[in-house]
């Protein structure tokens, strides 16, 4: 049952990995989320060194944003002009984040970093889900509705573009600083970023809900190839076995996950993900407060 | 290299000043010289086989000891850590050594300290309060210094990767004898060496130093090699697995 990695020169048992990546599947089927900002977390905790769970995790991400990004462009769900936008943007982060991750490895800071922001970004994503689809469930209707055509702060900044897709005339600023975010996530804390990306496409550049996903997939599935890709030049640190065992695991666990959410509401789902998404910030945040075990830490080679 | 050059100068003296009655050598032999790590690999035992010649074959064994130590790969290694700052706790001081075996195991007839001066355990690095570690920088107040060096031998010792024993020698004969060392499935890869020395009376009197390899074998050598020196080709590769895979699930599963 156990298989050595070479990357990250451990052995692993690979059933066990293999039902991790089915387990992540699953739930990001069930949720229609990537899975990311669990599969990151699980990696670190099972003991595979943080570069190479987030350098694998880009690949893993690749393979699971694929059909997703299939799906839509088939039913024409996806706008691809701010697609590319959105990759242009997130090209510049995710080499950003590759530098700025091997920068805190040598430091010593990287767990930190990566617990930190998953504690800030999944507690406030977390806490924001679980009001709404509280306040959805108690009130009975969908969430209120923002009118197309208001018009924000987006509007007045310069070099506008008209995107046809989406129906906007906007400045390419936002899209692109927008990737930025998006590929710096990517590279440094090994999510897709679409728990970002959807929510600033729809209420900050006012995009049409139905072209969000695919348009968002689009740009994850180019980053994150990006991201392996750089991970594999700048760090060494793409573990291909790993990726191979999480991805065969994520296939079918994806299946039966997506078979599991037909059956659900839509604000059970989001509940539910509300808590899931708090439980992983609360895990980490544990993980950061509490008195380790032991307080010294041992690296081979040269900070 | 320092202690070879140490062994190589002790020959000489023992050459010079011992008595041709005290003249007993010592041959060992690794029951493998190269360890393969494979996909299934989980960790394995060597044995080294040594034999004491004598001319007199009733010497006694009566202040007569055997150290079995073996080592390797010497690489810096960075020991941190953890303050609580600000109700969390972060990596904060932290020392780097310039040297330290990524895996070390010594075995030896009695303990140590029993063995031979402090000073002679010290030259030829046997024991893990000897391991000669130096901080790389000069301003490391060293009772700091070696706190950190405690706390990552403690941890190479929790890991399977340090050990020190008195009972890893089994003697078969008067003269013949065996060391049994495990090395676990976390050794890491590289060139490593065992030394054998014969004590008598507290000084050593015949050392003998083999290389030993632990290397990638098979696809896992073929792939840590292509990740770093053709990093760029093993970056596609793993995206076009990664897009082959979730073409094919999704093209197997919409059938369904």
């Amino acid at each position: 049952m156990e298989i050595y990695l070479p990357i990250a020169e451990i052995s692993v048992n690979w059933a066990m990995i293999l039902g991790v990546g089915a387990a992540v599947g699953f739930l990001s089927g069930m949720f229609g989320v990537g899975g990311g900002f669990l599969m990151t977390p699980i990696l670190i905790f099972y003991g595979i060194p943080p570069g190479i769970a987030v350098a694998t995790q880009a690949s893993h991400i690749t393979a699971s944003s694929l059909s997703g990004a299939l799906a839509h462009w088939r039913r024409d769900h996806v706008d691809t002009k701010m697609g590319w936008m959105l990759v242009g943007g997130g090209l510049v982060g995710a080499g950003l984040g590759v530098y700025a991750f091997a920068a805190l490895r040598e430091i010593g800071q990287i767990e930190l970093v990566i617990a930190a922001s998953y504690v800030i970004m999944l507690g406030s994503i977390g806490a924001m889900m679980l009001n709404e689809s509280l306040n959805t469930l108690r009130s009975g209707a969908p969430g209120g509705r923002r009118k197309p055509g208001q018009h924000n702060w987006i509007h007045g900044l310069p070099l506008k573009m008209r995107f046809r897709r989406s129906k906007l005339y906007i400045s390419v600023v936002p899209p692109l600083v927008l990737g930025v975010v998006g590929g710096l996530l990517a590279a440094v804390l090994g999510v897709g970023g679409a728990f970002v990306l959807v929510p600033a496409m729809i209420y900050l550049l006012r995009m049409p809900t139905n072209i969000v996903v695919g348009t968002s997939q689009f740009q994850i599935l180019f980053v994150t190839a990006a991201t392996t890709v750089l991970h594999a030049l700048g760090n060494q640190s793409v573990d291909i076995i790993l990726a191979l065992l999480l991805i065969l695991g994520g296939v079918v666990g994806v299946q039966f996950g997506v078979r599991a959410g037909a059956r659900l509401r839509g604000e059970q789902i989001r509940l539910l993900l509300a808590l899931l998404v708090l439980a992983v910030a609360l895990r980490l945040l544990y993980g950061l407060i509490a008195t380790p075990a032991d307080l010294y830490s041992l690296v081979t080679g040269l900070p | 290299m320092r202690r070879a050059h140490a062994i190589l100068a002790l020959f000489g003296a023992a050459a010079l000043a011992l008595s041709p009655a005290r003249a007993e050598d010592l041959v060992s032999v690794l029951s493998k010289d190269l360890i393969e790590i494979r996909s299934n690999f989980t960790g394995t035992d060597i044995v080294l086989f040594g034999a004491i010649e004598s001319p007199d074959p009733f010497a006694s064994a009566e202040g007569r000891d055997i150290v079995v130590a073996i080592r390797g790969p010497d690489a810096p290694a960075t020991v941190r850590r953890k303050a609580r700052i600000a109700g969390v706790w972060i990596n904060r001081d932290s020392v780097t050594f310039d040297r330290l075996p990524g895996f070390y195991f010594v075995a030896a007839t009695r303990p140590l300290g029993d063995i031979a001066s402090p000073l002679i355990l010290q030259r030829f690095e046997l024991g893990l309060a000897n391991l000669a570690a130096r901080p790389l920088a000069d301003t490391e107040d060293s009772a700091a210094a070696a706190e950190f060096l405690g706390a990552a031998i403690r941890q190479k010792r929790e890991e399977g990767l340090y050990e020190e024993t008195t009972s890893g020698i089994e003697f078969s004969s008067h003269s013949v004898f065996r060391a049994r060392v495990p090395l676990p499935a976390t050794v890491p890869p590289g060139s490593y060496t065992a030394d054998v020395y014969l004590f008598r009376d507290g000084t050593v009197i015949s050392a003998q130093s083999t290389p030993l390899y632990v290397d990638k074998s098979g696809m896992e050598r073929r792939l840590y090699n292509l990740a770093h020196r053709e990093p760029l080709f093993y970056g596609i590769g793993a995206v076009l697995m990664a897009l082959l895979l979730g073409w094919m699930s999704s093209i197997l599963f919409r059938q369904s």
